[in-house]
Order: C-alpha cells, then structure tokens, then sequence
C-alpha cells in the first residue's frame, strides 16, 4: 500500500483473522500500524495486493457496497474523531442513525452502553467539556453500538495514563469474550506484555512477527485456510 | 420552532448564513423580469383582442374642402358599410373623439380646429363572416378615392415582434437569474463540505451512505432556498404594488392600463418554491460527485 505517489508504507504483509481472536498489532511510530487499521477498516484501498474482508475483496468491491461492510467494523480512532458540535449521546447515536435505527430503539441501546461506560450522567455533554478518558469512552461506546464484528483500535490507550489504559483493555478482552474480533494498535510495550494475545508486529512496513502465548479469545493462527473471515495478501 | 437534527453543523457556516440573501436578491430579479414578461403578454392580448375585429376608415379631406361636404362622403361609406355583408356595424368617430386621440401630442383642441384632419369611420366586423380585406379596400376607394382602409395589421405584427422580444430577454435573464442561483449553490454546498471534511469522513467511516451525507446539505439548502424565495419574493411583490401605485397616479391617456391577474400572482408565488427545489438539487447533486471522489 502506497499514498498517492509516495514509497510503499506496507508491504509483505499477510495474515489471516480469526473470528473471535484478540490481537495486539505493535510497531514504532511510522512503522505502518495506522496504515494497515485504515486498510482494514476501509478508508483506503490497497494499490495492489488482496485484502478480504468478510469474504469481499475490497479493493474491487463496489463504492456503494463499502458503507455496509464499514457498519460491521467499529473503529476507535487514535484521536478519538468525535464530532465536537453533538452531545455524547448523539455522538455514539451516529452509528445506528446512519444504518437508519428507529429512533426508540436508539434511545434505549444508547442510554445502556453510556450507562455500561460509566458516562450515564454525561449524556448531553459535548465532547470538549468531556477529559481525555472521558471522550475515549464515548469513542468506545460508538464503535461498540452497532456490535462490531471487528473492532479495531488505533492506540486506544494513547492519551491515557496506564492504569487507565489497563483497564481499557480489560474492556476490549470482554468484548473479545462476547464474540467480537479485536485489533488493538500500541506502540507500548509495557501495556501488551500484561496480556498474552497474539501480536502482529510491524516493522518498516513489513509484518515480521506474529507468535505469542496463549491468545484470549482464539489462536489467531494467520495462515489457518479455513478461517470464514479474515483477511490476507495485504503488500 | 422544530429544528431538524443534523449531524453536520452546517447552518453556522457564514456562507449559509449568507445564502438565503443572496438567493433572496436572485428571486427578487427574477420575479420582476418574470412580472415584467406577464404584464407585457397581458398588455399585448389586450391591444390585439381590442384590435382584432375591427378596422378603420380614414376619410382624407380634399384641398379647401368644406367641412359639410366631407362629413357627405362620412355619411356615405358609413351607408355602405352597414348595408356591406360580413360587417356588424360602422359609425363615424366624432371630430371631438378624434380631437381628444390627438390632444397628448397636439395640444388643445383650438389648434386642433384650424388643422385639415382626416375623419374616422370606427368599422366592427362580423368576425363569423368577415369580408376580405382587398375586396373591402376596392370597394372603399370605388366609392371614395380619399378612403384609405387600416385594418391595423402591420402595427399589430410589429407589436406582437416587439413584445415576443421583450419577453425573449426577459426569459433570458430568468434563465441567467437561475444559473446564478445554482452558481451560488454550488459554491456554498462546496465551502460546507471543505469545512466540514473531518466530520464527513468519520460519517463515512462509520458506515453512512452517500445519500445519508447528501441529505444533511440538501435539506439545508432547501430550507435556505425557500427563505430567500420568500425574501424576494416579499421584495418583488412590493416593488410590483409601488410601481403600479405610481402608475395609478399619472395622468396620462398613453399609459395603459394594465394590471398582474390572479394567475399570474400564482405563478410569481411559486418562485420561492422553485427557488427551494433548485437549491436542493443543486445541493445533493454537487455533494453525490464530490463524494464519489472519496473512498
């Protein structure tokens, strides 16, 4: 995958996804970890390579098919990207409203995982009155909403102290439990060594490593042909 | 008042706060040539269909004739027209009608007395069994060489030019009144979403359709569009009141008198919602091929 004209920011990448598995996706700054999330939860295309998503080779997929497949990834972008002019609420509402949700059945998966995040009494807040760990649960809750069956997460625990971002991931490793795929990109060492899912490591653009312990929710095996949803060939 | 929720804080933009002005100015110009272009059509039908099924004789005096002799030979082509098949009835103007035509550019009708005017034959034909016009205009001159007969055609077609070109303009500047309008539309739909790039990609990114994203610019631009056709409209209809308020009060007999008709009305209050339906079009189609520029 290159930008525009520019080198190839990954390259020699493939990896299979399990259903259910929990992955930590660790690299340097710059080594392509943002670039390969952005592949995968479609806001590029890759400029050559395969890249499978539910059984959809995205870079032929039709432009109009992409918003259906986006609904089935929540994404927990780095800096959050929460729209600073809606309440907390509507900001998490946003998933569902753009699916076309009813109103009433909105209102009432909203107020539950505001209620789940701890944020119940800051619903109507808008996000810059909201702390850093405050907005990062907002941004949880709305790529949680419409029950991802991937989620993804570019340096969730960024801008969080660690015993917050402990407990972010606790949070993640639950819903890696309640059946949800997981990547969670980090550049912090010290955070993935408490936990033993499997990493995929970048380097230079190039995954190198991807073997650890025991994983969480599944083996996370990236060559395992029988895997009904994944993806593979990304260069 | 019932706000729509948007997901798009598009309405404090400054080029939207602007647009209901701007377009306001476009449908105030509009409503005038479009005005402009009924009451010249109403003016033109009512001078034709007053026109049409009648003519006139003129009966040139002879060098010193006496005014007795002439209004003879009146007498006479008024008795032939009537017994005349195909005309309904013939009647000489009076010399103080013809006088009081002549007064806005002659004066009073002292000077008047003393000048050699033709008099007038006011002829309506039976428009079921009109005669044609040569053979009336043989038997005229037969019976007086000094009978010229103006069935007012050639004025009537040059009129009829006249006006068709007016209103020629006047559609012209509508359609140009139009394309600035969707000019206008397309700019500030443009700037909205240049402004509003991070948003519209994270509505993307969670999944929303482009129609989804169209519908919050439309439904902006429709509700802009229609507050700037009521303001101009609201203009348009005041300049329209005093312009014929003004006309009301001056006395002159050249000046005709012509008024907008119901229907007419009607078809310059539908301006705001054309105006509306043009922005909203406008809008959604320039956010559908911006947006297919994206991934």
């Amino acid at each position: 995958m290159r930008y525009g004209t520019g080198p190839e920011v990954l390259r020699e990448v493939t990896f299979t996804l399990k259903p259910g598995s929990f992955h930590f996706l660790t690299g340097r700054s710059g080594a392509g970890k943002s670039s390969l999330l952005k592949l995968m939860y479609l806001a590029h295309r890759p400029s050559r390579g395969l890249v499978t998503l539910f059984d959809e080779d995205i870079a032929t997929l039709p432009r109009r098919r992409l918003p259906f497949l986006r609904r089935r990834v929540g994404v927990v972008f780095q800096e959050f990207r929460l729209l600073n002019h809606l309440s907390a609420f509507d900001n998490v509402a946003l998933p569902l409203r753009v699916a076309g949700v009813k109103e009433s059945t909105i209102r009432k998966h909203v107020d539950e995982l505001l209620a789940w995040t701890g944020l119940g009494d800051h619903m109507d807040a808008r996000p810059p009155t909201l702390s850093g760990g405050q907005q990062q649960r907002v941004a949880i809750a709305r790529s949680l909403i419409s029950r991802p069956d991937l989620l993804l997460a570019d340096e969730p625990t960024g801008n969080v102290d660690d015993a917050l971002g402990v407990r972010l991931l606790y949070l993640f490793e639950e819903l890696n439990r309640m059946g949800t795929t997981v990547v969670i990109a980090t550049h912090s060492e010290t955070l993935v060594s408490r936990f033993k899912n499997p990493i995929l490591h970048l380097e230079d653009g190039v995954l190198i490593h991807q073997d650890r312990g025991e994983p969480a929710g599944g083996t996370g095996d990236p060559r395992d042909p029988r895997k009904p949803f994944g993806r593979g060939g990304t260069q | 008042m019932i706000r729509r929720r948007t997901d798009l804080p598009l309405s404090r933009d400054p080029s939207v706060r602007l647009l209901p002005w701007i377009i306001g100015l476009m449908t105030y110009l509009a409503c005038l040539m479009l005005a402009g272009s009924l009451l010249l059509s109403e003016l033109l039908g009512q001078w034709t269909s007053g026109l049409s099924g009648t003519v006139t004789v003129q009966v040139l005096p002879r060098e010193r004739e006496p005014a007795r002799q002439l209004d003879q030979r009146v007498d006479k082509l008024v008795r032939i027209l009537q017994r005349t098949d195909g005309i309904a009835g013939a009647r000489a103007v009076p010399l103080d009608e013809v006088a009081a035509l002549l007064e806005p550019w002659l004066g009073g009708t002292t000077a008047l007395e003393a000048l050699p005017l033709p008099r007038l034959i006011d002829v309506r034909l039976d428009m079921t069994d009109a005669p044609p016009m040569e053979a009336l205009k043989t038997m005229l001159s037969n019976a007086d060489p000094g009978a010229l007969l103006d069935d007012h055609g050639i004025w009537q077609d040059q009129l009829a030019g006249l006006v068709g070109a007016l209103e020629l303009v006047a559609g012209f500047v509508v359609l140009l009144v139009g394309l600035a309008t969707v000019g206008i539309v397309i700019f500030a739909t443009r700037s909205g979403m240049a402004a509003h790039q991070d948003v519209i990609e994270v509505l993307h990114l969670i999944g929303a359709e482009d129609g989804y994203i169209a519908r919050q610019f439309q439904g902006l631009a429709l509700s802009q569009g229609l507050r700037g056709g009521i303001i101009g409209i609201a203009m348009g209809a005041a300049t329209i009141w005093g312009l014929g308020y003004a006309a009301d009060h001056i006395d002159s007999a050249i000046l005709p008198q012509v008024r907008l008709l119901a229907w007419h009305w009607v078809v310059l209050a539908s301006l705001p919602a054309v105006t509306a339906l043009i922005a909203r079009s406008t809008a959604r189609r320039t956010v559908m091929r911006s947006l297919t520029r994206m991934v």
